[in-house]
């Protein structure tokens, strides 16, 4: 279709608009973690930093826990991501590819979780983990984060395992090959871009999950940081300049699994779902 | 035969896993709830249900419930307005399309602490952007506490966290609009309507479906939200932002009422099914209208 030079203008109008209130905010922050704190607090901010300091990121990595929880917000992402992998993907096989009683019940009951406030099964949870130990575990975490993260990953796989046509398991089936072996080796890398998808949601989930962190764990070497770094913002009086840093730091990981497999989740999330 | 065996053995692990760590203790807030559990851990007694009596008697809970409806109204408004016109322009064609798409989300893909300190920044009053741009543009003659009174607090809660999600929903309608059928609006075109007829003609009512299940999704996932108000305001400047999980929380982890926050949950939870389950039914009965 041909837009009349109206509707270009609109359309880049509309950009530009949403360049500036998604980017210019990130753009502040990552120009304002190397400026001098003169230049931080400057009534009009500077679009390109006139002074340059790397001395925000050396106090937040040298003399502050950042580096700790960064390594908890890392860890803990990681494993809940696997974990949210291997229990979703058999799963969504099942629940799209095959049949079994009660099936329909099941997907229901899953997509009914969402209709919780997350913070009702933190009290009683918090009484169960503190009765197995697993008060003030970095484990508790993550078992918190797979949890809130599967139901909707096997959701998400349903798009991608529709896209996998009948014919090549029916093929692998005819061929002698059992189920297992069917999803490993033949479905796997066909539908690799769904399992990129669930890794950078369980990934991201994780990352910025806030409320079971503050109240799961107690002590800040096993801080994660949506809370680790909640707390330095009046634990020091406010230092704007670690505090960017800090964010700037925060944001990297995310930006860079993005950067490497973003494009599968955004793919995920818009074709077919929505269902 | 063997075939279900081996999907039932597929799905018992995720399955086992959401029961324990979901389904068993929501059964253990409705038991918490009938009891009078102070701090974590205590035991408790069975005192039917006087949780409820208290709860739904004093006027916490409703007023919390109220805000909690404002936000809920807000956030959907707003992010309605910005997502529709971010996913209309992610559905054109132009050079930068594919990054668009991704980098869209950045606000959503970053943790709630960026989030406040990025607004915390903004916002402030000494060194804060917003401040200085609005009084520049002559909207304003001195600066504003955008968190002193309760009504502003409210409203720059509602645009923080509207930021926030309202590219993530832009995502979700991308994936409604890209299912209009383009021949749909090639044949308008031939029969001369123009940009906003075909808007008003095909795009609105085609897009409804989607908006309706947005709307419920996106209203059950903005009423639970906790962690944008719990840090930038806490609830305040005297409860103006504490929504029902705030509430939730100051009741349970800073009050040491763990039954009463068990009763306030388990009745947010009665609340959110309803809306659910009434909103799907309503969705339902349209369609078989149509």
């Amino acid at each position: 279709m041909k837009r009349t030079v109206a509707q270009s203008l609109v359309l880049y109008a509309g950009l530009l608009v949403l360049v500036l209130i998604i980017g210019l905010p990130f753009w502040w922050v990552v120009t304002g973690s190397v400026k001098l704190p003169q230049e931080i607090i400057q009534r009009m901010p500077t679009m390109v930093p006139h002074s340059f300091t790397l001395k925000h990121f050396e106090k937040l990595l040298q003399s502050s826990d950042f580096p700790v929880y960064l390594v908890n917000s890392i860890v803990v992402a990681l494993f809940s991501m696997v974990v949210t992998i291997l229990l979703a993907l058999p799963a969504a096989y099942a629940f799209f590819r095959m049949a079994f009683p009660g099936r329909d019940l099941f997907y229901r009951l899953i997509l009914v979780a969402y209709a919780f406030p997350g913070i009702v099964i933190l009290i009683p949870l918090y009484g169960l983990f503190a009765r197995i130990g697993l008060v003030d575990s970095r484990a508790s975490l993550v078992i918190v984060n797979v949890a809130l993260a599967l139901p909707f990953s096997i959701w998400m796989m349903r798009s991608f395992l529709g896209s996998v046509p009948r014919e090549i398991e029916e093929a692998a089936v005819i061929d002698g090959a059992p189920a297992p072996t069917i999803l490993l080796r033949i479905l796997m890398p066909l539908i690799a871009p769904g399992i990129a998808s669930v890794a950078i949601f369980a990934f991201i989930s994780s990352w910025t999950e806030y409320l079971f962190a503050s109240v799961l764990i107690v002590s800040d070497a096993r801080r994660t940081i949506p809370v680790g770094f909640a707390g330095m913002i009046g634990q020091y009086q406010i230092d704007w300049g670690l505090l960017l840093a800090g964010a700037t730091a925060a944001t990297l990981p995310v930006v860079i699994l993005f950067a490497l497999i973003g494009r599968w989740f955004v793919s995920g999330l818009t074709e077919g779902a929505v269902k | 035969m063997k075939n279900t065996a081996l999907a039932l053995v597929f799905v018992a692990p995720a399955l086992l896993f959401l029961l324990a760590v979901l389904g068993w203790p929501l059964v253990q807030a409705l038991v918490f709830s009938f009891q009078d559990i102070g701090i974590i851990g205590s035991k408790g007694h069975f005192v039917g249900f006087a949780n409820y009596a208290e709860v739904l008697g004093g006027k916490h809970f409703w007023f919390a419930f109220g805000r909690s409806v404002v936000w809920v109204v807000g956030n959907a408004v707003v992010q309605t307005v910005l997502a529709l016109g971010t996913a209309l322009i992610l559905n054109q064609k132009f050079p930068g399309l594919r990054v668009a798409r991704v980098w869209v989300i950045l606000t959503w893909i970053v943790p709630t602490v960026v989030v406040v300190i990025i607004w915390r920044w903004l916002l402030s009053t000494s060194g804060g952007m917003i401040n200085p741009l609005l009084m520049e543009s002559g909207i304003i003659d001195r600066p504003v506490g955008f968190f002193a009174t309760r009504r502003s607090a409210m409203v720059t809660l509602i645009l923080i966290n509207s930021w926030r999600w309202f590219p993530f929903t832009a995502l979700m309608m991308l994936a409604g609009l890209t299912r209009i059928p383009g021949d749909l609006y090639e044949a308008a075109r031939i029969d001369g309507a123009g940009a906003r007829r075909r808007f008003t003609r095909i795009t609105w009512p085609l897009l409804q479906p989607t908006l309706i299940v947005l709307g419920i999704i996106g209203t059950l996932l903005s009423f639970n939200v906790f962690d944008v108000i719990w840090l930038m305001t806490a609830g305040g400047p005297s409860e103006a932002t504490e929504t029902l999980p705030v509430l939730i929380y100051e009741t349970a982890f800073k009050g040491y009422r763990l039954s009463e926050a068990a009763t306030i949950s388990v009745l947010t939870s009665i609340i959110l099914m309803g809306f659910a389950v009434f909103a799907t039914r309503a969705m339902t009965a349209s369609e078989a209208n149509r």
